[in-house]
């Protein structure tokens, strides 16, 4: 079936310079964001459908992050060397359709690929991975490296005298994996201000509610008492997002984590996809009611 | 006499004043995996991350991303023993960063198996675009580190904490994947990587008093050239392999599959680490394992008294 909303649409020319995107009337930069994310929903919901499984809950829980990051706040372009600019480390790969969709939606990647997800020979690996993507930062999947990974391109950076950031995005239970609190450890003794840490805090992860798996007490005191800057904001609120990721770099003295509260499975306000399932089958039915939905919500604006 | 690690510390040290490229990741081990020098001379280019292996494993990873030339040294046994990290963060983004391990095999001795590389290579040689290096002497070391810091692709260097004869002329020039005949004998050729190599040639006299005389090659990098290490096998009707790991995964298998491969009629044997290890002095641990001298003495007159003729073919 053809998708409902095209996110083959060329978006607004694509304007790298990061001046213009952050100096736009708040207005305009989040009906811009607010637009493509949900184009990047429909896009996930489509190349999960195809693909007849991935992550939809855990793609969708953090569409709205990465798309504000993406279209609003990294310095980051497909033909940029990364080690000249912003780096995006997506330390849950098993999101990777979520990062996948917004490069379709910022015209990096071509609708024709859409299909393509999860197949052989296929650049859109089930899990990131740059050696066939190079629009892929980092390849992930086995989680918990990722923040190591971007602490070691921020002391790279800062040794080199660069002023980039390098953003990573992680599950909250990812959290749990140990080797999270030793880059946490390296980054706040370090005070690499460089480094940005977002988690999706969806509260649910493969076998349930985090809350029953392994909670996570205290996770800003955490953060805290390792010395790092930290801020706990809703997930699905662009404006809420751009401040906190505003402020984060305006902090240069620690290092950054957003707290992102977000929801599984997130479509729109008290909607969401799969019953905030981390990974199960889209069905036909399911998946074409998710996208009347977006569809609905085209003209809305999202603040 | 000296260790493959300290020739390794005194060439990084060496290197790093022309490549300004080159750092290193320290996981609370400087003294001993020999980047002391380094830090004394490049500290801000010295990254201490505390004895979080798998941690120090993603940030060479991220420098390498960034155009650097890491190197993050550990005992083998503890940087490998991080395998998944090292399989994603390192392997699957082709991140060059030079993985050091020290510490190769039974020699740290009285520390026991918890501390020993005996496994290491089984590891690494898994991963398609790992090159291991295992230098047997200060010439090969120097050469080796010459060519690391020529390239940007992921390496797993293997490095001894025992002093290791000279067994390579100073003009000697390191070309990878090539096997490295220090002897040439006949009917019998061993291949060995590292400690071993200089213990078989300090048993060539005995042997050759029994009438044996064996051709020797160091295999100092994985993978082999497998035409050149199948033309020597060629001219032999036996094959030993003989290593300071585990006999399982290492050095023989990488042999054995090659020989297979090619359909060569030979019989082989292959010498290793049967167990876990245990404590114990050096001297004494090489002797238990039949890895010295008169092991090697064993090893070899027992496999050339053995009548081919019942062998497989």
């Amino acid at each position: 079936m053809q998708p409902s909303i095209s996110y083959a649409t060329p978006v607004p020319p694509p304007d790298d310079r990061l001046s213009h995107r952050r100096e736009s009337p708040l207005p305009t930069r989040l009906a811009r964001t607010g637009q493509l994310a949900d184009r990047s929903r429909a896009a996930v919901l489509e190349m999960i459908y195809r693909a007849g499984s991935g992550h939809v809950g855990s793609s969708l829980s953090c569409v709205d992050i990465i798309s504000v990051l993406r279209f609003d706040q990294m310095n980051w372009s497909a033909t940029r060397p990364r080690s000249e600019s912003d780096v995006f480390i997506l330390s849950k790969g098993h999101a990777a359709p979520a990062w996948y969709a917004s490069l379709m939606v910022g015209g990096d990647l071509g609708p024709e690929e859409v299909g393509t997800l999860r197949q052989i020979d296929s650049r859109l690996q089930g899990h990131p991975d740059r050696t066939r993507l190079d629009l892929v930062d980092l390849s992930t999947g086995a989680l918990g490296q990722g923040l190591s990974v971007a602490v070691g391109r921020a002391q790279a950076k800062r040794l080199r005298g660069r002023g980039d950031f390098v953003y990573c995005l992680a599950g909250d239970g990812e959290l749990q994996e140990g080797q999270i609190w030793e880059a946490v450890t390296v980054a706040g003794a370090r005070r690499l201000a460089n480094v940005v840490l977002v988690v999706d805090h969806n509260g649910s992860q493969n076998d349930g509610l985090l809350s029953e798996i392994m909670p996570l007490a205290g996770l800003a005191e955490r953060f805290r008492a390792f010395e790092w800057h930290v801020q706990d904001v809703n997930g699905h609120s662009h404006l809420s997002l751009m401040d906190a990721l505003a402020n984060a770099r305006d902090n240069q003295a620690q290092p950054s984590v957003v707290i992102a509260r977000t929801r599984k499975g997130h479509l729109g306000p008290g909607r969401i996809a799969l019953n905030g399932s981390h990974s199960a089958t889209l069905t036909t039915e399911e998946y074409e009611s998710a996208m009347r939905y977006l569809e609905g919500r085209r003209d809305e604006s999202h603040p | 006499m000296k260790a493959t690690r300290d020739w390794f510390g005194e060439s990084l040290a060496d290197l790093a004043a022309e490549h300004e490229d080159i750092v290193v990741v320290n996981c609370d081990l400087a003294s001993a995996t020999k980047t002391a020098a380094f830090r004394a001379r490049f500290p801000h280019r010295f990254f201490e991350v505390g004895i979080a292996e798998a941690n120090a494993v993603g940030v060479a990873a991220g420098l390498a991303q960034e155009g650097l030339r890491p190197f993050v040294a550990s005992f083998g046994h503890f940087l490998t023993g991080k395998y998944l990290e090292i399989f994603q963060s390192v392997g699957l983004n082709d991140a060059g960063v030079v993985l050091v391990g020290t510490h190769a095999g039974l020699a740290i001795g009285k520390d026991g198996p918890t501390q020993m590389g005996l496994r290491d290579v089984a590891l690494m040689r898994t991963l398609p675009n790992v090159e291991i290096l295992h230098p047997v002497d200060g010439v090969e070391t120097r050469e080796m580190m010459r060519h690391v810091v020529g390239h940007r692709r992921p390496t797993y260097l293997r490095l001894c904490r025992q002093p290791q004869r000279e067994v390579h002329d100073p003009r000697h020039r390191f070309v990878p994947g090539a096997p490295d005949v220090l002897h040439a004998g006949r009917d019998v050729v061993v291949f060995s990587m590292g400690g071993p190599v200089g213990v078989v040639l300090d048993a060539l006299d005995t042997l050759a008093a029994r009438g044996i005389t064996p051709t020797v090659v160091n295999v100092s990098s994985l993978p082999v050239d497998a035409a050149a290490l199948g033309d020597i096998v060629d001219a032999h009707r036996r094959v030993f392999v003989i290593e300071d790991h585990y006999v399982r995964g290492g050095l023989a298998d990488e042999i054995a599959r090659i020989v297979l491969d090619r359909g060569h009629r030979v019989a082989f044997r292959a010498w290793g680490v049967p167990d876990y290890g245990q404590a114990g002095d050096p001297r004494d641990l090489y002797a238990r394992y039949r890895l010295d001298r008169d092991g090697v003495v064993h090893h070899l007159t027992s496999f050339a008294d053995a009548d081919l003729a019942t062998a497989p073919r």
